[in-house]
Parts: structure tokens; C-alpha cells; sequence
């Protein structure tokens, strides 16, 4: 690939005399370089702003709930309610690779019990390593079946997870034998219920793979492409990205956090329940948007979808120590998406 | 011409967006029975001045006046509701809709909800007849040509009632019979006493059409000039840039060199019919034909965009298999495409990362985002712009979009170019440069297929031009045979 500036492209059109030489770049004075800087600036902030409001109402109700309930303070109370955000947080950046590239994933909830169950089964067969792998790659091909029926086929992504949703919840009802797997031995439970260093398991796979999931979305060729395809499929395909591989991928590794999750709800509840699935899929989602996801596509933050997920574990705890009922609970939940978006919206227009 | 009250008048708008402003005091006005042109570069403030005029934006200062009244248009329905009417330089119907759907759209008679879709496809085939213009009215527009896309959007303004009709680069991507046909819809329009606002970087349609011309320049007024001061092209370019410019093309004096590409008998069912083709190093062949004949399906084919039946393509004499656009990058042949927005750009991605889509620098699947931007600035400079790559390439100009595009394509080295309408809708400096960069290539040893609708640039930049009827290549003329009858007579004959 040579240099550009060995071409010597004479695009200046030619002065006339009588014209002043004055330095009229032609369509090159469209951009000045100031409003690009602000609008750099103000995107920036933008991402700022939305991260920093979540972390703010996070602490606000933090602040309401201790101040109601002292207990909600201390750092028990905190690390479990970080530790109820773990599985769906899992599950919501798992949800943020499918949505970015324009689709979505509905089967994530059943995956989730698919591998609960596989997992429970597992545990009893093998040892805690080989059964948590075990699980990761039952979500994975999960995953991979909904990618490829959404690639190959051609059928939008919504039916097809619509279809595998159900097929995956029959399945992990089939596997367990209509009801839960019990029985599941003490390593697999501290394998993944345990603590380092008084910090819960889940809670740290939490952290890790949002990190490793902002590094992605930011820096690797993975993320890039992924936005490209959401943003604009045509021209992904155009450009040579093989929009079809990249895009199964992304279900893929929806699957294996769905996995991940099921494992884990395994080991903390030290029993497989093969019914589990629905209010997980809708609070992953709703976390996912919470955060700044776009159900369009090619928009999207993990950050955001992480945050998401702690508000609404938050608020369900908070609730729960105000001894608010479930039902209540769900309306609380549901009032607070509308309204983190609403908020969005009112931001947008007053920028504009 | 009339010296009464303007129908519409804008007086002292000006616009600022953080940072930049857009307009500063302008004063426009557009008198009924007239048409009022308005020039300018991109980014000279014409779109903002008309989104002001027509409500979608509001003004920070200045005033809009209807028959001398103030007005305040809150949203395009209020300007509508007033009688202007505007057709959008981007589509704007609804692709799932079909002609008649999106011709009655907002406003279809109904009886207790049931909507009267007789009468509705009769107002439209009326509003289509009045365009003399035969498509097929009852598809979905999607499956229509940019260009049909486009005549049903201004059959929609001209079918309303509408005092003032604003057009936005209408003809950018017409045929010259299209565009001709448009013309005498305008002089009708002119006639019933309406007030036309025309857009377009064509002068000769300027000259052509203009009853007054105004111009503007980074978002100030330049000035207003009655046709009759106004002697010719030349002026209109002095009046838009302040500078002259080179004659519109270049051709070049090279000798054509060895083949490149040599494409034969390709068949996309009912579009594109046996179509061989040779381009040699060193020369630009120009692409005419009517809209609707098939070349952009050819050249989508070609790079294995869609799908074709028959054809094989040869690059510097060997047989390349091509069934997805990637095959065809690997091959060395890049196809730069029409329509920017769709096709072109990932619009809320930085503009550094749109330079380097295809292969973004990196290290083990990691993107160096610092490096990314020294690449895109560096293909970007040559070019002759300065934009700020890491803002959202959706920001920028038009003129500025298709050189985003175009760095990208001349930073993947190809030896293959198809340009597919690359001027379409942009002004007169930056297709100066995109023509200079077309020969460029071409005198650095690469092959250019130029598809273009505007005649002009075809017989000023072609060495040798083929014309496409009806998805078969029915001509091909060497320079010294080529006139604008020989390419339309061929394009059009039946």
C-alpha cells in the first residue's frame, strides 16, 4: 500500500488573474475545525453524562433506601445487591453484543435454564472446571443454532430467538426431566457461589467481563465490525467485513454469557430449576437499554448495559427492604426503563 | 416578473450551531410566477436556509414573512399548511409504500376511515401524468430507481396546491430526457404564478431556468442577481466561490496501456443482459445510459454485490471467482457506489473509522485508535479536506462524505475503480477535484469505469464512452466519435 502522498493529486482548481490569493481551500472550508471539536466534545460528554446519571440515581437510591433502612448501607447489604446484579449484568452484555449489530436475542432466558440444568448435570458427573465449561459451551451452541438460522436462513433475528426461546425451555424441561435437578456437589457450589477475598465469584466475573467487554467494544476489529454491521450492513458488506460470521459470532457469545449465568444460578441456588428464563431475558434488555443501547443497532454501550443492571438490582432490593410487595415492585421496575429513556429523550431534544 | 409583495420572504435569518454559523443575515425572497436560484458550495449555508424557511429548524434571529405576513413555522406541517411545498435532495417516501400510497400520504380522502383508494390512485396517476411519467405506480418504491424515487417525490410537491415549491437539487440524479421533462413542469409551474425555490450545482440548468439568482458563501449572502445581469456560467461560478475554476473534466493524453479488466457476457436476470466489457490501465471509460438500464445492477453484479446469473471477470488476464463484494476488494476491484447514505457510510461511526472499514490498523484483532486516525487523516489529506476524523462521519457535508468514501477505496490500492454517479449532489469544487482524481488514478496506471446520468461529465472526462438500454450494451464510441446526440441517441433509441 503506497504512501497517499506520493499521488501528487492536483485537485486545487487553477486561480484566475484578478483573484486574490487568498487561502480559499474550496470544499475543504465546510468542516471548520471548531464546531468539529465541540461536537467531538459534546459526544464525549454525551457518553460521559448518560454513565454519570446512572451512577448518580444508583447512589441516590442507595442514599433514600439507607436512609429509610440504616442496614442498606453497610457493605453486606451492598456487595449482595452487586452480587443479584452479577447474573442479569452477565446477561445484559451478552444482550448488547446481539443488539448491536442490529438484532436481538429473546432465547437468552431459556438458554439460561438450558444450562442451569446441563450444568447441575454435569456437576455430578465431573468435576466444577469441566462442568462450568461444560455449561459455557451448551449457551455457546445455543447461541451458535440462533446465529446461524438467523445467517443462513435469512429470517429476522426476532423470530428466530422467538422460536429457539421456546425450543430451549422445552429442552431444558426435557434434560431435567420436568422438574429440578437437585443434588449438586459442594465444589461446583464454591467454584462459582464462593468469594475471593470476601468478594462473591459472580461478582467478580461481573467485573472482569464488563472491562473486557468496554476493551472490546473500543479496541478490537470484533467490536468495530459489529457496529459497522449495525450501523449499516450494506455497507459492512461492501467494504468486505463477512457480515454473516460476525454476526453469528455475536449470538455465540450471547449464548456462552447465557451460560455462564445458568451455571451460576446453579451454584447459588444448589439446584438447577429448568423453568427459569422469562424475567431474565426482560431485565437484561431492559438494562441493555437502560444503558444506551440502541434496539437499532450500531449504538451501544457495556458500560451502560452494566450500569443498567445494578439500578434495577438497586431499586428491587431497595423495595424489598422497604418491604414494598413483588407486584409493586415490577411497576417500580418497569416506571424506572420508561423513565431513563424519557430522560434520554428530553436530553436529545434540548441539545438540539 | 413581478416587483409585488414576494409570496415568500426570509429576512435577516441567521442560524448558529455550537461553534459554527451557519447563516448570518440572510434575506431571501421568492416572488410568484419566478423562479429564484439558489447557489452556493456545500456548506455554504443553502440547506440550513431552506430547513429555516420550511420549519424544520428555527432561526436564532430574523424573520419569515408569507404575502408580508410574519410567520412562525414551528414544523414543516405549519410551512405546508402555509402552501410551501419542498422537495427533499434525500428521498424522503416511505420504500414500503407504493407510488400512489406515498402520493396521497397525510393526505388520503377516506369515508368513516376507509381510505377511497380509487380516487386516490386517480389524483396520482395525475400528479405522474402531469411529469409524463410512466412507472410503475402500484409496487413498492423500493423497488424503484433512485431516479424514478425521485420524480415520484416531486410529483408529490407539484400534485398539491402548493404557493411556493421548493426543489432541492432535483435533477442530481435525472436523466438528461428526465431532466428536460422536469423543466417543462417548471415552466408550467412558472406559469400557474407559483413561486419556485431551486437548488441545483448545474449551471447550465441555471442559466437555463432562473428568473434570479442568490447566492451565498459561508453562510452570508452573497448577493442577488436578476438573470439578465448575469452573461454566463462563468459568473454564476465567480458569484458562488469568489474564484474561477478549471473547465468542468479533464481528459487525458496517455495512451490507453494493458488491459485490466475484462468482464464478459455478465447476466443479472431481467436487469442486466450478456454485458462484456474491457477497461485497459491508464484510461477513463464513461458509463451513459438512461436511468433504469441497468449499469448500477452491472457494476453491483460485477464486484458480487448481487447475485449473477452468467459472466466471468478477468483481472490482468485471469479468471477471478467473485460471488461476494470481498472477493472482489481481494481481486483488486472496488466499486465506489451511488448512494452515499446507504450504501457508502456508516453514518454515526467517526469518520476515522469509516476511512479504514476495510481494514482498520491493528495487531492481533486489537485497532490502534491513535494510528487509526494518523491513517485516515493521511488518505484523507490528499483530498484536499480537513475534517476532524473522529467526529461522526454523519456530520459532515456531502461533498465531504463522498471523500470519506473515496479515501477509503484509494487506501485499499485496487487497480479496478467503478465510480457510480460520484458527483451526484455535489458542488462544482469538490467535483472539479473528484474529476482531477478520477484522471489521477487513471494516469497512475489504474483502470476508472465512470457511471454517470450527468451527460456533461461524461463527454468531458470519458476517453471512450459505453451506453447501456435496456440491461444490454448497445454502443461504444471512441473520443473522436462521441457527441451528446451520438450517446443520447443510442440511449434512448427504440
Amino acid at each position: 500500500m503506497p504512501p497517499p502522498n506520493d499521488l501528487e493529486f492536483r485537485v486545487r482548481p487553477a486561480r484566475i488573474e484578478g483573484t486574490e490569493p487568498v487561502s480559499h481551500s474550496p470544499a475543504a472550508s465546510v468542516v471548520p475545525t471548531t464546531p468539529a471539536v465541540g461536537s467531538v466534545v459534546r459526544a464525549r460528554l454525551g457518553t460521559i453524562a448518560r454513565q454519570g446519571g446512572l451512577i448518580a440515581v444508583i447512589i441516590a437510591l442507595v442514599v433514600g433506601f439507607g436512609a429509610a433502612r440504616p442496614f442498606f448501607f453497610e457493605a453486606n447489604n451492598l456487595m449482595n445487591v452487586l452480587l443479584q446484579a452479577s447474573v442479569v449484568g452477565i446477561l445484559a452484555l451478552g444482550q448488547t453484543y446481539v443488539l448491536l449489530t442490529g438484532g436481538i436475542d429473546l432465547s437468552i432466558g431459556s438458554t439460561v435454564a438450558v444450562s442451569a440444568v446441563c450444568a447441575g448435570l454435569f456437576s455430578q458427573q465431573t468435576s466444577p472446571a469441566l462442568a462450568i465449561l461444560g455449561a459455557l459451551a451448551v449457551g455457546a451452541l445455543c447461541g451458535l443454532v440462533n446465529g446461524l438460522l438467523i445467517t443462513v436462513t435469512g429470517i429476522t433475528p426476532f423470530i428466530v430467538t422467538l422460536g429457539t426461546m421456546s425450543i430451549y425451555a422445552g429442552l431444558a424441561l426435557i434434560i431435567a426431566g420436568g422438574q429440578a435437578v437437585y443434588g449438586i456437589p459442594v465444589p461446583f457450589e464454591d467454584a462459582l457461589a464462593g468469594g475471593i477475598a470476601g468478594i462473591p465469584i459472580p461478582v467478580v466475573l461481573f467485573t472482569v467481563l464488563t472491562i473486557a467487554s468496554v476493551l472490546v467494544l473500543k479496541y478490537t476489529l470484533f467490536g468495530e465490525y459489529l457496529i459497522a454491521i449495525g450501523g449499516n450492513a450494506e455497507v459492512a458488506r461492501l467494504a468486505g467485513i463477512s457480515v454473516g460470521r460476525h454476526t453469528a459470532t455475536a449470538y455465540v457469545v450471547a449464548g456462552a454469557a447465557a451460560g455462564l449465568a445458568g451455571a451460576i444460578l446453579t451454584a447459588r441456588l444448589g439446584a438447577a430449576d429448568p423453568t427459569l428464563g422469562a424475567d431474565l431475558l426482560l431485565t437484561a434488555i431492559a438494562a441493555t437499554v437502560m444503558g444506551g443501547t440502541k434496539l437499532a443497532g450500531g449504538e451501544g454501550s457495556m458500560a451502560g448495559a452494566a450500569f443498567g443492571a445494578i439500578l434495577i438490582a438497586t431499586l428491587t432490593a431497595g423495595l424489598t427492604s422497604l418491604n414494598v410487595q413483588a407486584f409493586y415492585q415490577q411497576v417500580a421496575v418497569g416506571a424506572a426503563i420508561i423513565l431513563a429513556l424519557l430522560v434520554d429523550q428530553l436530553a436529545k431534544r434540548s441539545r438540539t | 416578473m413581478t416587483d409585488a409583495t414576494p409570496v415568500l420572504e426570509a429576512r435577516g435569518l441567521t442560524k448558529a450551531f455550537p461553534g459554527v454559523v451557519a447563516l448570518s443575515g440572510v434575506s431571501f425572497a421568492a416572488y410568484a410566477g419566478e423562479v429564484h436560484t439558489l447557489l452556493g458550495e456545500n456548506g455554504a449555508g443553502k440547506s440550513t436556509l431552506l430547513k429555516t424557511i420550511f420549519g424544520v429548524q428555527q432561526p436564532d434571529s430574523g424573520s419569515v414573512h408569507v404575502d408580508g405576513q410574519e410567520v412562525r413555522f414551528d414544523r414543516p406541517s405549519d410551512a405546508m399548511r402555509a402552501g410551501i411545498a419542498m422537495v427533499h435532495q434525500e428521498l424522503s417516501l416511505v420504500p414500503q409504500l407504493t407510488a400512489v400510497q406515498n402520493l396521497v400520504l397525510g393526505r388520503e380522502r377516506s369515508k368513516v376511515g376507509i381510505v377511497d383508494w380509487r380516487e386516490a390512485r386517480e389524483r396520482a396517476r395525475l400528479a405522474l401524468d402531469r411529469l409524463k411519467f410512466d412507472a410503475p405506480a402500484d409496487v413498492p418504491v423500493s423497488a424503484l430507481s433512485v431516479a424514478q424515487q425521485q420524480l415520484i417525490e416531486l410529483a408529490r410537491a407539484v400534485s398539491t396546491d402548493a404557493r411556493v415549491i421548493i426543489m432541492d437539487e432535483p435533477t442530481a440524479s435525472l436523466t438528461s430526457a428526465e431532466s428536460e421533462r422536469l423543466f417543462s413542469v417548471i415552466d408550467t409551474l412558472r406559469e400557474e404564478g407559483r413561486a419556485i425555490i431551486y437548488v441545483s450545482h448545474r449551471l447550465k440548468e441555471v442559466l437555463a431556468l432562473s428568473d434570479r439568482v442568490t447566492a451565498l458563501r459561508d453562510g452570508a449572502l452573497v448577493g442577488t442577481r436578476l438573470r439578465a445581469e448575469v452573461r454566463s456560467e462563468r459568473d454564476l461560478v465567480q458569484l458562488m466561490v469568489g474564484r474561477d475554476l478549471d473547465a468542468l473534466g479533464v481528459q487525458g493524453d496517455t495512451t490507453p496501456g494493458d488491459e485490466i479488466l475484462r468482464v464478459e457476457n455478465v447476466s443479472v436476470p431481467g436487469v442486466v443482459h450478456d454485458v462484456s466489457l474491457t477497461l485497459r490501465a491508464g484510461e477513463v471509460v464513461g458509463m451513459a445510459g438512461m436511468v433504469g438500464a441497468g449499469r448500477t445492477e452491472f457494476a453491483r453484479a460485477v464486484v458480487g454485490a448481487d447475485r449473477r446469473s452468467a459472466g466471468d471477470v478477468r483481472v490482468h488476464g485471469k479468471l477471478v471467482r467473485i460471488n461476494r463484494p470481498a472477493d472482489a476488494i481481494a481481486a483488486g476491484i472496488a466499486l465506489i457506489t451511488e448512494d452515499r447514505k446507504h450504501q457508502g457510510l456508516a453514518l454515526h461511526m467517526s469518520t476515522a473509522s469509516n476511512v479504514t472499514l476495510m481494514d482498520p490498523p491493528s495487531r492481533f484483532g486489537v485497532i490502534g485508535r491513535r494510528r487509526q486516525r494518523e491513517v485516515a487523516a493521511e488518505w484523507l489529506r490528499p483530498l484536499n479536506t480537513k475534517m476532524q476524523v473522529d467526529q461522526p462521519v454523519g456530520t459532515l457535508s456531502g461533498g465531504n462524505q463522498q471523500k470519506v468514501v473515496l479515501a477509503r477505496w484509494l487506501r485499499n490500492d485496487s487497480d479496478v475503480y467503478i465510480f457510480d454517479e460520484p458527483t451526484r449532489g455535489i458542488d462544482v469544487g469538490a467535483k472539479g477535484e473528484i474529476h482531477h482524481l478520477m484522471r489521477q488514478l487513471a494516469e497512475s496506471g489504474k483502470a476508472v469505469l465512470m457511471i454517470s446520468s450527468d451527460l456533461p461529465e461524461v463527454l468531458a472526462m470519458s476517453d471512450r464512452v459505453v451506453v447501456m438500454r435496456d440491461g444490454r450494451l448497445v454502443a461504444e464510441l471512441s473520443r473522436e466519435e462521441l457527441s451528446e446526440e451520438e450517446v443520447v441517441r443510442h440511449a434512448a433509441a427504440e
